[in-house]
């Protein structure tokens, strides 16, 4: 891992810091390449920095995002229908990490696939991101492995993503290859607005935090401060995304600033 | 030689689905060795389904076509007519033994959604379908069915609004109801043990084709065709004759109404190794990898993947891959009907198009079996539309009236 990567700068070293030692969780923010248009995708991110996310989750949209709610599945529709494709999504990868905060790009396995494993992940380092979530491909695929191998070489978090619910036994063979940070979702289910935090969820945490020893992002449903203050007693990291797809859906893309502040308020 | 080194198929998942796919794994390995399990679910296929389905020797038309005996396995014959009840009986009976409340499925034409909510009523299991908004426009005799059947419909909003959404949306909702829920998946595809588990109870068209046979021309058939989504009557039909080298076994895939991209659903013409919906296979996809467009007259071959054994037999040549046109199809539904008082589904017609092709140039002593995956009467409206029916449009106008 280089020093480069400014999520490890960030998050400090994992394997000592754990990045928990300090005052605050961090706030990744989600968003779409693409959505609303690939214009004004560029301003969301900016809003999102300027709002004060730690983090960005970049999405390179899928046709068939399998994990995602409605929401961001719709939004991922709209920004393809609008014109978004691999390549654009890569630019403006570019022009999101140039914003001064680490990104983390998340896609579906087809979309590396058949950009072949070691192309994309030395484009995406190189466009500057740190980390790479797929989360329709396993660790122990072929694949996955492929993954790991290239991520290792190029100086990139891959990011396991787990839930509640998933046992030990299998979060113990994650732990192996897992660096950077743990993707929790926050219910057995999929991304969305309802923000009930599963019962088991905080116990889940503190099993992941002692089973990975890295940082633990929590996302999937989070919509208000008061959700984001509620996982910050567990998690090093908070995640929001499809709050982020309403505002612009409702209120437009100059309100996303303002919601950031509202949300880490 | 295998021109694909990869290996096909896998269990492409989020994490949240390793250890339900798990226990799904071997509850399915320790239900093949259970004689309990046999027992019921032959019990079932027999008096239940109705199996064995029968065999037609296809009179007129093997006189007609001048070449192969021409015979048509009969899985219209199945109660819901079509071969999908299968794997749905025994994928049920395994969710019983899960401890499992509910089956979920999706559909595109119906026909697995009938068969899932017929299981489930027969299980006392509850059972949620989901369907395009698209599908539920075109099909909405099988919705009417399902919930006669007590079935919940609930309708898929985005994407392209057909089969492939209702499987995204399928997999999410049981990714939210793990412990109560079994995903019924409607064919040889999914991530693993789906394809195997499917292709599993669906291998009894196979073996029932070869013993028929057997019984009344005391030979292999020289070549198997079916119709291919996909594939779950096609991989049933074939895998009993995988290691008889002198049966050719060929696919139908849907060639619609031309060869661009969004004209059809054959991965023949133009699929591409992905990975898609928990499994890797052939699919037909962008450049870039975002899935494409399908169509194809038929729901059921409207569907962008196929089946990974399907391509993995497909791309090392035991296999052939071919496709008919929507109006061969359309066609080939009239010309059985007309000879052999048969009414197809349009899935199972593209197999019986190209019977219409390769029985004539086959010498009069071999023998080509197709298999009718479906009966077509939940075609009816679809027929009447594609035969300009004026009198059957006149019938609608009146009933509407009589409501």
């Amino acid at each position: 891992m280089t020093d480069t990567n400014s999520l490890k700068i960030l998050l400090g070293d994992p394997s000592t810091a754990l990045g928990v030692k300090k005052a605050r969780a961090f706030f990744m923010a989600h968003m779409i390449a693409g959505y609303p248009t690939m214009e004004e995708s560029e301003k969301v991110a900016e809003a999102l920095a300027k709002g004060g996310a730690d983090i960005i989750e970049l999405q390179i949209p899928f046709s068939d995002p399998m994990a995602d709610g409605p929401a961001i599945a719709v939004a991922s529709d709209e920004a393809i229908k609008a014109g978004a494709t691999v390549a654009k999504s890569l630019a403006l990868l570019e022009k999101v990490a140039k914003l001064g905060k680490p990104v983390a790009v998340m896609t579906y396995v087809n979309i590396p696939f058949r950009y072949g494993f070691s192309k994309f992940v030395k484009t995406i380092s190189k466009a500057g991101a740190s980390a790479l979530i797929v989360p329709d491909c396993p660790f122990d695929t072929e694949e996955g492995r492929e993954l790991l191998t290239t991520c290792k070489e190029n100086g990139m978090y891959l990011i396991p993503v787990v839930s509640p619910g998933v046992p030990k036994e299998r979060l113990e063979q994650l732990a192996r290859d897992a660096s950077g940070f743990v993707y929790c979702t926050s219910r057995q289910g999929i991304t969305g607005a309802n923000s009930k935090f599963a019962k088991e969820l905080f116990a889940f945490v503190k099993e992941l935090k002692e089973t990975f020893q890295l940082p633990i992002a929590v996302g999937f449903g989070v919509k208000s401060k008061e959700d984001v203050a509620e996982l910050k007693k567990v998690a090093d990291i908070v995640i929001a995304g499809s709050v982020f797809v309403n505002v612009i859906k409702t209120a437009g893309v100059e309100k996303i600033e303002a919601t950031v502040r509202e949300l880490i308020s | 030689m295998s021109k694909n080194p990869q290996k096909l198929g896998g269990a492409y998942v989020p994490e949240m689905l390793w250890d339900t796919l798990r226990k799904l794994s071997a509850e399915f390995e320790s239900a093949k060795k259970d004689a309990g399990f046999q027992s019921e679910f032959q019990d079932l296929l027999r008096n239940y389904s109705g199996r064995p389905t029968p065999l037609i020797f296809a009179v007129r038309a093997t006189k007609d076509l001048g070449g192969a005996r021409v015979y048509l396995k009969n899985e219209g014959a199945n109660h819901t007519g079509a071969n999908k009840i299968t794997h749905c009986l025994g994928q049920g009976l395994l969710a019983k033994r899960l401890g499992k409340k509910m089956l979920i499925a999706e559909t595109g034409a119906g026909q697995h959604g009938v068969a899932t909510a017929t299981v489930a009523a027969k299980l006392g299991l509850d059972c949620v379908v989901f369907m395009g908004s698209e599908d539920i426009k075109r099909q909405r005799p099988n919705v009417f069915l399902m919930e006669r059947l007590g079935t919940k419909i609930v309708p898929v909003e985005y994407g392209s609004k057909t089969l492939k959404d209702a499987v995204n949306e399928a997999l999410k909702f049981w990714m939210e109801n793990l412990d109560t829920a079994h995903y019924c998946i409607g064919s040889v595809l999914g991530p693993a043990p789906y394809p195997e588990m499917n292709r599993y109870f669906q291998s009894v068209i196979g073996r029932e084709i070869r013993s028929e046979l057997m019984d009344r021309q005391h030979k292999l058939p020289d070549a198997v065709v079916a119709c291919v989504g996909g594939g779950s009557n096609a991989m049933g039909s074939f895998y009993e004759f995988i290691p008889e080298k002198s049966v050719r076994l060929i696919g139908v895939e849907a060639g619609g109404t031309g060869t661009k991209i969004g004209e059809h659903a054959s991965r023949k013409i133009a699929g591409e190794l992905g990975i898609f919906q928990g499994y890797k296979s052939l699919f037909l996809q962008t450049e870039e990898g975002q899935i494409a467009p399908t169509h194809s007259i038929s729901a059921g071959l409207d569907y962008p993947g196929v089946g990974p054994e399907l391509a993995d037999l497909y791309t090392n040549g035991r296999v052939e891959l071919t496709y008919a046109t929507d109006a061969e199809a359309v066609s080939a539904v009239d010309y059985f009907a007309k000879l052999e008082g048969v009414i197809s589904a349009l899935e199972s017609a593209h197999a019986l198009a190209e019977v219409r092709k390769i029985a004539p140039t086959m010498p009069k002593d071999s023998i080509v079996v197709a298999t009718l995956s479906g009966r077509g009467d939940k075609d009816l409206f679809n027929f009447a539309r594609a035969f300009k029916d004026e009198s059957f449009r006149d019938f609608l106008k009146d009933e509407y009236d009589r409501y």
